[in-house]
């Protein structure tokens, strides 16, 4: 006998070094190739057709996103001071190497084309700063009077100038996003305030926000959730064991990703918290199964208890973590690469957390020892039995009202039906950030100020020649422009008949009677020929090619979510019919759109990825139990879960994001634990009770207890995440928790009350429990 | 603005310039004095092909017609448009004065039936789109620019100066510019310009030149924005030297009767 012991304990040893040794393994890689990857870009599937015509456009047109610094001064911004930080702006961001000439837009680069009596002046609007008040005055003056500029670059009460300095994603790096922060506010002065704005800012605060949150949030979440486990186990050794398993299993995830050079992207920051929510509960499972055996047989030794232990838990562990899996394989069906990563790492990390609690676990246990006697103790006992007292009188209580429950789950599963219906997707980046944050606070100010944050571009294309030198065209331009700019959250637009309305009212003496589409296609061409001729060429480029039959329009929203762009697009297709009879085809492009689309291929991706686990979780529990009525039953907390999930995103005007979109995969993945173990100890249970009130019974206490435990965990760890700063990640902990709750509540009301109603498990008439292994 | 049009003779280091045998000791100012101090035809005019080419290979090609004259005072041209039909008897005029007052410039649209003036500050503007902005067109002023020679160097078999040419005051769009000057006649045959981040920005070569009544001519020219990746090729024909144009010729009338 301790002869065997040795050996095992030599054999324990061997699988902590062996675990050790891998985990080292991953740690070197993690230390040597992980990359955080926080260009959001990277996240777009650009093999998708409305992203393969969006870069085409975007090449074609020189579109890029934005920064927008706006200079405030809450007098005029005609003073010399305010101007020369315009100035000094301007010429400080040319000389970066992340921008071109024709990126920076600002009241110092602009072009001042004005008409005169006989002539045309195209001037810059100021070299020198002007110092004297006549100068300022007709620097003003020459201001208000383009529109190209005025309500532009300038504000409509003149007490803002913008700087727009457009450019390519790739180069929007940390240290870029902290130097530009850094460049802007050092123009600030107490007369002058500085904003910064515009898409690529949005981008980088959340790629940067939300993992260091998440960094800072993961320890705190797991030092909960270690304080829950002790309370609960009572055993430091225990919760040390467990803690160390979804340490390890997290590690190895993250080490099998930098082995394979896959960075990290924001989503996959989500993923310890995945396997600290599903990881945990397996241990809790191992720990719940070894001290109900030595209640059962105190005398037993802790070889024959473990033996016993792991054959009684390999099967529905095994399946639990096989049905987890599922559903987070079932991102795979997602066209969104990070979240197809997220999906198989978690997987893989879920794997290693099985696979620990079945090994490691064990081995641990033999190496450091296992206390029985806990529960031996009288007041344990007295204790134990209240509870047990307890879980009969609930099942009791519960199997007496089955109605009540059966009309309670019939009202909470039309609610989220009627809440699911008013769901909404929203591809908004900056719905990410407080209300109250710098941010979002800038958006707005900007916003309120200019024509918007966010645009929108709209390319519109012919087969013909110089298609859009004809005046009908263009008029129809121009009207699309009108129409879609009564839309209050749409503040600007931007064409080639902007363009030719100015050159028509400049050629004509600056008379406003002309600021109207030319009449002929000649004097279309000639105005053209004109602006390139006295202009800058490349400003055309930006909005007609050298055919003439490919052509830009750009709209300036106040927000960058999917409401405010189908508003706007809804409005713009109206134009579509006119167009294609002209032989005109209409297409969109830009970062807002493609955020659209983006958002609506994971809300296709996710309902797709719900079906997919849904049903082959259906069909593993019919496989596994041998019956369609346990399978069927088995995922009713699940649908449950997910439906309450959804409705409660609609009740709550929570909208359907990244990170909340992947949370289905989480509430299946989690929910069908709690059913698995319930059916298989309740199969187990029928065999040793009498009969089959008393099997459940006794499920409901021990399996109950487990379940209990497991919930009452995860759902404290997660609640942690409440307190993060960034509200993403708050909603992720308080859906999660809610998920948890659900689940951990319809197995233990709903699927008892159907398993037993039902009469899972049980041939025809007869009260033997038919087990057929 | 020195010049708004295209000057054929003083394209810059196009300038054709014929001097006796060159002492050994020129400096990099003596040349580039010499490159701009080349004495053209009292008048001049020819046809002008101007292909303008993206970085997708699409081309816009616009055909030309140019007269000019020159009385030492004031250098007058006008511009007519061939081609495209949409653009056809556009016309451009450009008065150029010797003592340094800016140019003054006529547009006619003859789809507007209107002559209009042209004020511009825009020295870096872009010559019509093209590669070219009007001071690469027209002499800058060698005295604006220090020059030094760096070597000398065979190109495409002509020995050539080479000359590093920087502006004396900040603020100029190129940081500087380097111009390779045949020996044999003084005229330039490449150049390369540089952004103010001193990144090559532009290269100017010259394809075709010969001698048209005695007057050495560039032909064929060709810029290419390296970093835009956009070209502008100039092609001259018909080049014809002193055919007697009034400088009264050179009108607003003559602008609305076209050719």
């Amino acid at each position: 006998m301790k002869k065997l012991s040795k050996q095992l304990k030599l054999m324990s040893w061997f699988t902590l070094v062996l675990i050790l040794a891998v985990t080292v393994l991953f740690s070197t890689a993690i230390v040597n190739h992980a990359r955080m990857e926080t260009n959001l870009d990277k996240y777009m599937p650009h093999n998708h057709p409305a992203f393969i015509y969006s870069d085409q456009a975007e090449e074609w047109f020189n579109i890029k996103d934005g920064i927008l610094i706006a200079i405030e001064n809450k007098e005029s911004i005609f003073n010399p001071l305010t101007l020369s930080k315009i100035k000094e702006i301007s010429l400080d961001l040319l000389s970066m190497d992340e921008f071109e000439e024709i990126d920076i837009q600002s009241l110092y680069t602009a072009d001042n084309i004005i008409g005169t009596e006989d002539g045309l002046d195209v001037t810059s609007f100021y070299d020198e700063v002007p110092e004297t008040a006549q100068e300022l005055a007709l620097l003003r003056k020459n201001v208000i009077e383009n529109d190209m500029v005025y309500r532009r670059l300038i504000s409509e009460d003149e007490t803002v100038a913008l700087i727009v300095a457009a450019m390519d994603d790739e180069y929007f790096t940390d240290e870029f996003y902290h130097r530009i922060l850094n460049f802007a506010h050092s123009f600030e002065s107490p007369a002058e305030a500085i904003y910064v704005a515009g898409r690529p800012i949005v981008e980088g605060t959340m790629g940067l926000l939300g993992p260091a949150d998440m960094k800072r949030m993961v320890p705190i979440v797991l030092i909960v959730i270690a304080l829950v486990l002790y309370v609960l186990l009572r055993r430091t050794s225990a919760t040390v064991s467990i803690m160390i398993t979804v340490f390890i299993s997290t590690i190895w995830a993250f080490g099998l990703m930098a082995a394979l050079k896959i960075p990290i992207y924001a989503v996959s920051t989500m993923i310890p918290v995945m396997l600290i929510a599903i990881g945990v509960a397996y241990g809790v499972y191992f720990y719940q199964y070894l001290q109900q055996y030595f209640h059962n047989n105190p005398e037993s030794e802790l070889i024959i208890a473990l033996k016993s232990v792991i054959k009684r838990l390999s099967v529905p562990l095994f399946m639990a973590a096989f049905t987890t899996i599922i559903g987070f394989m079932s991102l795979l069906t997602s066209q969104v690469y990070p979240i197809k990563y997220f999906g198989i790492f978690t997987s893989f990390g879920i794997f290693t957390t099985f696979g620990l609690a079945l090994w490691f676990l064990p081995a641990w246990v033999i190496l450091f020892g296992y206390r029985a006697q806990n529960i031996s103790s009288k007041t344990s006992k007295k204790t134990a039995w209240n509870i047990r007292l307890n879980a009969e009188n609930i099942t009791q209580i519960l199997i007496n009202k089955k109605r009540t429950v059966f009309i309670i789950t019939a009202v909470v599963v039309a609610l989220s039906i009627y809440g699911i219906s008013k769901v909404w997707i929203n591809s908004s980046f900056l719905a990410n950030f407080e209300k109250e944050s710098d941010i979002v606070l800038t958006d707005k100010f900007v916003n309120s100020k200019f024509g918007g944050t966010s645009t929108l571009n709209v390319i519109l294309e012919s087969e013909e020649y110089d298609a859009f030198k004809q005046p009908e065209a263009l008029t129809l331009i121009d009207e699309m422009q009108y129409e879609t700019m009564k839309l209050s959250r749409v503040g600007n637009s931007f064409s080639l008949a902007d363009y030719l309305k100015r050159m028509n009212k400049v050629m004509n003496s600056n008379d406003d009677e002309f600021y109207t589409i030319p009449e002929t296609s000649d004097m279309v061409a000639q105005y053209l020929l004109l602006y390139e001729m006295s202009g800058d060429p490349e400003n055309l480029l930006k909005i007609i090619n050298y055919d003439y039959n490919r052509t830009n329009i750009t709209f300036q929203l106040k927000g960058d979510d999917s409401q405010t762009i189908n508003e706007a697009l809804t409005e713009i297709k109206k134009f579509e019919k006119p167009l294609s009879d002209m032989g005109i085809s209409i297409n969109y492009a830009g970062s807002g759109y493609k955020a659209l689309v983006f958002t609506d291929l994971i809300l296709d991706g996710q309902i797709k990825s719900i079906l997919v686990s849904l049903i082959l979780v259906l069909l593993l529990l019919t496989f596994m139990f041998k019956s369609i009525k346990a399978g069927l039953i088995g995922s009713t907390p699940i649908a449950i879960t997910a439906l309450i999930s959804f409705g409660v995103m609609g009740v709550l005007n929570i909208p359907l994001s990244t990170t909340t979109a992947l949370l289905s995969s989480i509430a299946i993945g989690i929910g069908i634990d709690y059913a698995i173990h319930f059916l298989q100890n309740y199969r187990m249970n029928l065999n040793t009770e009498t009969n089959q009130l008393d099997a459940i019974k006794t499920t409901m206490l021990h399996t109950g207890k487990a379940i209990t435990f497991n919930a009452v965990v995860v759902i404290s760890g997660f609640l942690v995440l409440l307190f993060s700063v960034f509200p993403p990640n708050r909603t992720l902990g308080a859906l999660v928790s809610m998920n948890m709750f659900t689940s951990f509540l319809g197995t233990l009301t709903l699927l008892m009350i159907l398993v037993f109603g039902f009469r899972v498990f049980i041939k025809n008439n007869s009260t033997k429990a038919e087990i057929k292994e | 603005m020195k010049t708004f049009f295209l000057s054929l003779t003083a394209v810059g280091l196009i300038s054709i310039f014929t001097l006796k045998p060159a002492s050994a000791q020129l400096t990099g100012k003596e040349i580039m004095e010499k490159v701009y101090n080349m004495p053209s035809g009292d008048d001049m005019q020819g046809e002008l092909v101007m292909t303008l080419e993206n970085n997708r290979g699409e081309q816009r090609i616009r055909n030309l017609k140019q007269f000019s004259m020159d009385n030492g005072k004031v250098e007058k041209k006008i511009m007519f448009f061939l081609a495209p039909a949409d653009v056809k008897n556009t016309s451009f005029m450009n008065w150029s004065y010797a003592d340094g007052r800016e140019d003054d410039q006529w547009i006619y649209l003859p789809a507007l039936k209107r002559i209009k003036r042209i004020s511009s500050d825009g020295k870096s503007d872009y010559f019509m789109g093209s590669d070219f902005t009007y001071d690469d067109l027209g002499d800058r002023l060698p005295d604006k620019d220090n020059h030094k020679l760096l070597k000398e160097e065979a190109v495409n078999g002509h020995i050539c100066y080479v000359i590093e040419s920087t502006p004396k005051t900040s603020g100029y769009m190129y940081s500087k510019t380097i111009t390779w000057v045949m020996k044999e006649n003084f005229l330039g045959i490449k150049r390369e310009f540089y952004d103010p981040k001193r990144n090559l920005l532009k290269t100017l070569t010259i394809r075709k030149f010969d001698k048209i009544s005695g007057i050495w001519t560039i032909l064929e020219t060709e810029m290419n924005n390296v970093q835009k990746k956009h070209k502008t090729l100039m092609k001259f024909t018909n080049v014809q030297y002193n055919q007697g144009l009034k400088d009264n010729w050179f009108t607003e009338r003559t602008m609305t009767t076209g050719l």
